[in-house]
C-alpha cells in the first residue's frame, strides 16, 4: 500500500468521524468542531490521492482547491461561533432548541 | 442594426455574474446608499439577463473560458435554455423582492439586507452559469452563508435557532458534495462536466461520488427526509428572505442535480432515479399533511414548499424510459413555484405586519381590509393546488399525464393527492381571512408597493400557465442537443 | 523506506485519535486544544503529501486563527457564564442507544463503500499535472499552486475572497454582544505584540513575495498578517475615529475589488474574463495577491473581533 492511499483512507475516517460526533452531539461548540474535522477528512481525501501517482512533483489544482476550502471553512466557522454566542446569550444554553415553537 | 452590435459587443453573462458583485461591495463601502445602489443593480442584471436572452436565442449555447485557458486547466462559464430559464426566474422573483425589500426594511437592517442579498443574487447566477463542479461548490458555500446572514437578521430567538440549524445543515451538504467531486476528479482528472461527460465510465468510484453529491445535494434542497432544517428556517426570517429562501434558494441546488444527472449520471442511475422518485412522492404527502396541520401561516407555507419540492423530483424516475420533455416539466414546475410561493411568502408578511401575527384563526376580517394580498394568497393558492388556467396546473398536468402514459398509477396518486391536500390548507388560511376574530386587533398599514408586489408576482404564477409551450421550448434549447450528442 | 512508512502509519492514526479526543472530551478547553494540535498535525501530515502550500495555510489558518477565534468564543462563553470552567456532561443529542448503534452501523458501511471507492482508483491517473506544467510559462509565476489559484482557477479565488467578506458581512449584521468587561491587557502581552508585530509583517511580505515561485502566497501571507491584528486587537487596540474606519472598509474590500477592476479591464482588452496578457501577468498577479494579503488580514483579524467596530459604540 503507498503512503498517499493511507492517507486518502485517513481522510474517509476523519470525514465519517465529524459526521458522527455532528448528529450525537448536542452542544454547538462541538457540532462546529465535528464540521471543521470533517473538512479536513475531505481535503486529506483531495490531496492524498493526488500523490498517488508516485511522480516527483503533485498534481497542484487540488492544493489549490484545499486552499479555497481553507478559507471558506474558517469564514463560516467564524460565522456559526458568533451565531453560538447570540444564541447563548439569549437562551443561556448552547444547543438548538429541540423543535420550532408552533 | 446598431442595436444589435451593441448587444454583442457586451458579453452580458459576465456582466450577470460581476455586476451584483460589485453593487454588494458598493453597497457595503457607502451604506447610506445602499437601497439606491440596491435597486439600480437589480434593474442591470434584469437588463443583462434579457441580453444574454437574445444572445442564447440568436445564437445558441454560450460558453466562456474564464482566464482564456478553457476547461479542463481553466473554468468555463456555460449557459443553454435551462440555465437561461433560472436566470429569468432568479430575475423576475429577485426584481419582486428588492422592490418589496425597499419598503419593508427600516434603514438599521436596511444597510446589511442589500450587500447580502446583491452577494447572494451573484451567487446564485454564478451558479447557474458555471460548468465546473469545484466552482459550482464555492457558488453553493457563498449562497448558504449569505441565505443564513438574511435569515438571523432580525436577531430574534428563532430567526437564530433556524440560522444556526440551517447553516450546520448547508455545511454538512456541501462538504458531502466536495467528497464527491474530489472522488470524481480523481477518476476522471477533470472538474468541468462536459470533460467528466465524456471520461465516466460507471465504477465503484463514479457511484460513491454519484451518491455523496447526491446526498449533499438533496439535503440542501430539503428532499424528505432531510427536510428538518427548512421549515424553522423559511418560517422565522423576514417575510422577503423567506420568499427568496423558498422560491429561489432551494432551486440552486435542485439545478445542480439536474445538470449533473443531464449530462453525467442520467445515462446509467436508472435505479438510483426511481429512489429520488420516491422520495419526492413521499415529501409531497408528508409535507401537504404537516402544512395541513399548522396553525401558524409561515410554517404552514414552509411545509408547502416541502411538498411542492417533491413535484420536482418525480421528474427522475419517469425520465427513465429517455422521456428528455419531463426535465423540461420540472424546471417549468420550478419556475412556476418560485413565483407563487414568493407571492405566497410577501401575502404573509403584508398579512403580519398588518396584524402583528401570523395565527390563522385570528385573520379577523382580512379580506376586507386587505384585499390585495389576500387575492395575492389565493391566486398563488391556484397555482399551487394546481388549478387551471395557472402555471401549476399546466406543470403537474403534464406530470400527471406522462405518469399515466408510463402506468406508474402510485405516482399518479400521489400527483392527484397532493393538490387535494394543498386546497386543504389554501383553504384553511383562507377560510379565516373571512371571519371575524373573538378579540378586535389594532392594525398597522401596509404600504401600496408591498401589496401590489405581491399581487403581480401571484398573477405572474397565473400568466406563466398561458406562457408554458414558449417556455418549455426555451428549456429544452440544446439540452436535446446534448443528449443526441452523448448517444451519438 | 522502513522509518518512514511507520511515521506516516502514526501520524495517520495520531490524527484519528486527536480528531476523536477533540470530539469527545468533556472538557471544551482541552477539546480545543487538541483541535489546535490536531491542526498542527495536519500540517505535518500536507508536508508528508508534498503540499508545502498548505502546510502553511493549515498551520497560519487551520490550526493558528480557527484555534484562536474558538479560544476567544470560549473566553466569551465563559464570561456570559460567570464560570471559569468549561466542563460539559457530555450531553447527546440521540439518548436512544439503539439509534446509535443504527448511525455507526450505517457510518461503518460508509467507510467500507468510500474506501473502496478511494481504493480502486486507477494508479496512473495525471490529474491536471500535465497541463498545468505545459502552461506553467504562460501563468507569469512558477509556483504551480500559485499558478493555478491566481491564474487558471483566478476566478474561484475571487468568488472565495466574496465568500471571506460575506462571513463578515453576516457577522456585523448580527450586532454586538452584550458588553463585557474589558480588562486593560498583560503587560507581557502588550510588549510581546510591540515586538511580533513588525516581525509578522516582514514575514508576510516575505510569503507573499516568495509566493510567486516559492510556498506561499496571498493566503499565507494574508494569515500572517492577520495574526498580527489579532496580537494588536488583544492587546487592546481598536479603530475608532471615523477614519480608521472607512479605511478598515476599503481593505476588506480591496481583494475582491481588484479582481473586479481586473476583469472589467481584461474584458475590455482581451475580451475574456481574467484572462491576463501572458507579459504582464506576473506583475499582475503579484499586484492582485498583494491587495488579497490585505483584504484577507483584515477580514481574519475582523473575524476574529467579532463585531462590528462602527456598531458597538451605537448600542
Amino acid at each position: 500500500m503507498n503512503h498517499a492511499l493511507l492517507y486518502a483512507l485517513v481522510g474517509v475516517g476523519l470525514f465519517l468521524l465529524g459526521f458522527y460526533a455532528l448528529i450525537i452531539h448536542a452542544h454547538l461548540l462541538r457540532k462546529i468542531l465535528a464540521l471543521n474535522i470533517m473538512g479536513s477528512g475531505v481535503f486529506l481525501v483531495l490531496v492524498a490521492l493526488a500523490k498517488r501517482t508516485h511522480d516527483a512533483y503533485p498534481d497542484p489544482v487540488p492544493h489549490a482547491m484545499v486552499i479555497t476550502g481553507i478559507v471558506i471553512a474558517v469564514s463560516a466557522t467564524a460565522l456559526m461561533l458568533v451565531l453560538l454566542l447570540k444564541i447563548f446569550a439569549k437562551t443561556g444554553q448552547a444547543a438548538l432548541s429541540d423543535r420550532h415553537k408552533k | 442594426m446598431q442595436i444589435e452590435t451593441m448587444l454583442t459587443a457586451v458579453d452580458w453573462a459576465v456582466v450577470v455574474i460581476m455586476l451584483p458583485l460589485a453593487g454588494g461591495i458598493a453597497c457595503f463601502l457607502w451604506p447610506v446608499m445602499s437601497k439606491q445602489l440596491g435597486l439600480i443593480t437589480v434593474t442591470g442584471i434584469a437588463l443583462s439577463v434579457a441580453g444574454l436572452g437574445w444572445r442564447i436565442m440568436e445564437h445558441g449555447a454560450y460558453r466562456h473560458a474564464v482566464g482564456g485557458w478553457g476547461a479542463p486547466l481553466g473554468i468555463d462559464l456555460f449557459a443553454d435554455g435551462l440555465s437561461l430559464c433560472m436566470l429569468i426566474m432568479i430575475t423576475t422573483v429577485g426584481l419582486g423582492i428588492s422592490f418589496y425589500a425597499s419598503s419593508y426594511f427600516e434603514s438599521r437592517r436596511a444597510v446589511w439586507f442589500w450587500p447580502i442579498w446583491l452577494f447572494l443574487l451573484a451567487a446564485l447566477n454564478a451558479l447557474f452559469l458555471s460548468a465546473d463542479i469545484f466552482n459550482l461548490y464555492v457558488t453553493l458555500e457563498l449562497t448558504g452563508l449569505a441565505a443564513v446572514a438574511l435569515t438571523a437578521l432580525t436577531g430574534r430567538i428563532d430567526a437564530l435557532n433556524g440560522a444556526m440549524r440551517y447553516l450546520l445543515a448547508m455545511l454538512l451538504g456541501s462538504l458531502t458534495y466536495l467528497l464527491g467531486v474530489a472522488l470524481l476528479y480523481h477518476d476522471a482528472g477533470s472538474v468541468d462536466i462536459a470533460t467528466l461527460a465524456q471520461r465516466i465510465e460507471p465504477n465503484a468510484t463514479v457511484w460513491t461520488a454519484l451518491g455523496l453529491m447526491s446526498a449533499g445535494l438533496a439535503l440542501k434542497t430539503a428532499l424528505f427526509p432531510l427536510n428538518f432544517w427548512l421549515p424553522p428556517a423559511h418560517a422565522s426570517a423576514p417575510a422577503p428572505v423567506s420568499a427568496l429562501l423558498s422560491a429561489l434558494v432551494v432551486k440552486a441546488s435542485f439545478y445542480i442535480l439536474l445538470r449533473l444527472w443531464l449530462e453525467i449520471f442520467g445515462s446509467f442511475a436508472d435505479n438510483a432515479a426511481l429512489l429520488l422518485g420516491l422520495l419526492g412522492a413521499t415529501a409531497i404527502l408528508w409535507g401537504s399533511l404537516q402544512a395541513l396541520c399548522q396553525t401558524r401561516i409561515k410554517l404552514l407555507v414552509a411545509y408547502s414548499t416541502v411538498a411542492q419540492i417533491g413535484y420536482l423530483f418525480l421528474a427522475y424516475p419517469l425520465a427513465s424510459g429517455s422521456n428528455d420533455m419531463i426535465w423540461s416539466v420540472a424546471v417549468y414546475l420550478a419556475f412556476s413555484h418560485a413565483l407563487a410561493k414568493s407571492a405566497m411568502f410577501l401575502a404573509t408578511g403584508n398579512l403580519i405586519q398588518f396584524g402583528g401575527h401570523d395565527r390563522i384563526t385570528d385573520l379577523d376580517r382580512a379580506v376586507q381590509r386587505l384585499p390585495l394580498t389576500v387575492a395575492a394568497f389565493a391566486l398563488a393558492g391556484v397555482s399551487i393546488m394546481g388549478l387551471p388556467p395557472s402555471s401549476g396546473f399546466t406543470g403537474k398536468w403534464l406530470l400527471l399525464e406522462t405518469a399515466v402514459t408510463q402506468e406508474r398509477w402510485d405516482l399518479a396518486l400521489v400527483i392527484i393527492a397532493g393538490g387535494v391536500l394543498a386546497a386543504g390548507y389554501v383553504f384553511k388560511v383562507l377560510g379565516y381571512a373571512f371571519t371575524q376574530a373573538e378579540k378586535p386587533h389594532d392594525a398597522k398599514t401596509v404600504s401600496a408597493s408591498m401589496e401590489w408586489t405581491a399581487f403581480l408576482l401571484a398573477a405572474g404564477a397565473i400568466l406563466l400557465g398561458f406562457m408554458a409551450p414558449e417556455i418549455l421550448t426555451l428549456i429544452r434549447l440544446d439540452i436535446a442537443v446534448n443528449i443526441d450528442g452523448k448517444a451519438v | 523506506m522502513m522509518p518512514v512508512a511507520i511515521f506516516d502509519a502514526v501520524l495517520g492514526a495520531a490524527l484519528l485519535w486527536l480528531a476523536w479526543h477533540a470530539l469527545a472530551s468533556p472538557d471544551l478547553f482541552k477539546a480545543i486544544v487538541l483541535f489546535v494540535s490536531f491542526g498542527l498535525l495536519m500540517a505535518l501530515a500536507w508536508v508528508r503529501l508534498d503540499a508545502p502550500d498548505i502546510a502553511l495555510a493549515e498551520a497560519a489558518i487551520g490550526a493558528g486563527l480557527t484555534g484562536a477565534i474558538l479560544l476567544a468564543t470560549l473566553a466569551k462563553l465563559q464570561t456570559m457564564t460567570g464560570k471559569n470552567t468549561f466542563v460539559l456532561s457530555a450531553q447527546p443529542a440521540f439518548k436512544s442507544l439503539f439509534l446509535r448503534g443504527l448511525l455507526i452501523v450505517l457510518l461503518s458501511g460508509s467507510a467500507a463503500g468510500i474506501g473502496y471507492a478511494v481504493w480502486v482508483l486507477p494508479s496512473n491517473s495525471n490529474g491536471l499535472r500535465l497541463d498545468v506544467a505545459a502552461n506553467l510559462d504562460a501563468s507569469g509565476v512558477s509556483n504551480p499552486v500559485t499558478a493555478v489559484l491566481l491564474n487558471f482557477r483566478g476566478y474561484d479565488t475571487m468568488l472565495e475572497m466574496t465568500v471571506l467578506l460575506m462571513a463578515l458581512l453576516g457577522i456585523w449584521s448580527l450586532g454586538g454582544l452584550p458588553p463585557r468587561p474589558r480588562r486593560p491587557a498583560a503587560a507581557v502581552l502588550d510588549i510581546f505584540s510591540r515586538f511580533l508585530a513588525p516581525v509578522f509583517i516582514l514575514v508576510a511580505a516575505y510569503l507573499l513575495w516568495v509566493g510567486a515561485d516559492a510556498p506561499g502566497g496571498a493566503f499565507q501571507a494574508g494569515s500572517v498578517l492577520g495574526a498580527a491584528g489579532v496580537l494588536m486587537l488583544l492587546s487592546g487596540w481598536r479603530p475608532h475615529d471615523r477614519f480608521t474606519l472607512r479605511y478598515l472598509r476599503f481593505a476588506l474590500t480591496a481583494g475582491a475589488s481588484a479582481f473586479i477592476i481586473l476583469g472589467l479591464l481584461t474584458m475590455l482588452h482581451q475580451g475574456q474574463l481574467l484572462a491576463y496578457p501572458p507579459a504582464q501577468a506576473g506583475t499582475l498577479i503579484l499586484l492582485l495577491e498583494s491587495l488579497a494579503t490585505v483584504s484577507i488580514a483584515a477580514t481574519l483579524a475582523a473575524l476574529f473581533l467579532a463585531e462590528a467596530p462602527d456598531h458597538t459604540e451605537n448600542q
